[in-house]
């Protein structure tokens, strides 16, 4: 509860307060968010099947961010970082939607 | 699955295929299960009662951090002015090369029509001064033909026939000597003389085109006076073959006569333009 209120909380500051994103860390603001979100619902299924460790979930979580920050920046680097970005997303997206599929076997049984 | 649960909803799960972890979620996440609930329970369980455990805080923290994140990125992109900002170089030189072709484009459609705008208003021009000489010309037929007025310099010739002696013929050849003169517009009192005009005798007069007229016979000519006046006037020609009818002939020049008798404009029957 604590969790999903935190959740809330963020989005609702970041609306409000509406920093301005400094330029360096802006090309991977968006691959960390959905990095992010790979991790949450990663945990989610995790917490649903009964085997939810907060200290994995925070490793996971840093861990997917910053991978996926560093594998965009690795890729601006070698001058490819749309196609990497790309494929970053693809690949968050497919795990995003197997633990969606996990999630809802459990949640609605079907 | 214990056998005290026996509510609905967990003999339904009874009957679903057995659950595999499926494709070996994080396998680093891997623990005891906790035996005895079903998913469903452990996240209610989860949601409520509240409890501020460890766990609960550093999850919440994390998720926070992600909803901000969210939010800010969500509201950056949203911003119109921006939306360029978070563009990688590449993507803004494809842009920047997109809007290139497209200014070309539009330029090339501007000349284009441009051009036949220009086209469009030397055709109109055109048009125009084409109206003006049509308009025109039918002006200078018109007076040739009788359908309208005219004025300029002229004679009036006027022809008291106290007598009776003078006919047609004379009066046709008055008008002969005018037209050779280069007279271009006649009037007969109140007639107006064309090319099909016609002159007969009759009771005390002259008819011309079918219009019984009097003496004293006036014309109103437009021309030229200095050649109109010696025309009628060389030895044998009209003025003395009149005298010599004993009519009365005066001679004017006048810079302005009016010819204002009008002919309908006819249409031929079978004549037709062969132009065109």
């Amino acid at each position: 509860m604590i969790a999903v209120l935190g959740l809330v909380v963020g989005v609702v500051a970041g609306l409000l307060v509406r920093p301005e994103v400094p330029a360096v860390v802006e090309p991977y603001l968006p691959i960390a968010v959905v990095a992010a979100l790979d991790a949450v619902f990663g945990g989610l299924r995790a917490m649903l099947d009964g085997i939810f460790d907060d200290k994995v979930f925070v490793v996971s979580f840093l861990s997917n961010v910053v991978v996926a920050a560093l594998i965009v920046f690795l890729g601006d680097k070698l001058g490819v970082g749309a196609q990497l970005s790309t494929g970053v997303v693809v690949v968050l997206g497919i795990r995003i939607f197997s633990n969606a599929a996990a999630i809802r076997r459990h949640v609605f049984r079907a | 699955m214990s056998n005290e649960d026996a509510t609905p909803e967990n003999r339904l799960r009874k009957e679903l295929p057995e659950e595999v972890p499926a494709t070996a979620p994080e396998a680093d996440e891997v623990r005891e299960p906790e035996p005895g609930l079903t998913g469903r329970q452990r996240l209610v369980k989860g949601l409520w009662p509240p409890r501020a455990s460890r766990a609960q805080l550093i999850v919440a923290l994390l998720l926070f951090g992600l909803g901000f994140g969210l939010a800010v990125q969500v509201a950056s992109n949203s911003d119109s002015d921006s939306a360029l900002r978070g563009a990688r170089q590449e993507d803004l030189v494809r842009i920047l090369d997109e809007l290139d072709d497209r200014t070309q484009r539009l330029e090339d459609e501007k000349q284009g029509l441009e051009k036949q705008r220009d086209e469009l208003e030397n055709s109109s021009d055109q048009a125009e001064e084409a109206r003006k000489q049509t308009v025109e010309k039918e002006r200078q037929l018109g007076i040739l033909a009788g359908t309208v007025a005219a004025q300029g310099p002229g004679i009036t010739i006027t022809i008291d026939d106290t007598k009776g002696t003078v006919e047609a013929d004379m009066l046709l050849d008055a008008i002969q000597e005018l037209r050779a003169a280069g007279a271009e517009a006649i009037q007969v009192n109140d007639v107006r003389v064309v090319a099909g005009t016609y002159l007969t005798d009759s009771d005390n007069g002259v008819s011309v085109d079918g219009n019984k007229i009097n003496a004293p016979y006036r014309f109103q000519v437009i021309g030229n006076p200095k050649d109109l006046e010696p025309a009628l006037n060389i030895p044998g020609g009209v003025v003395q073959t009149l005298e010599k009818e004993q009519a009365i002939v005066t001679v004017e020049r006048s810079d302005k006569i009016v010819v204002d008798a009008l002919r309908a404009a006819q249409r031929p029957d079978y004549a037709r333009s062969s132009s065109r």
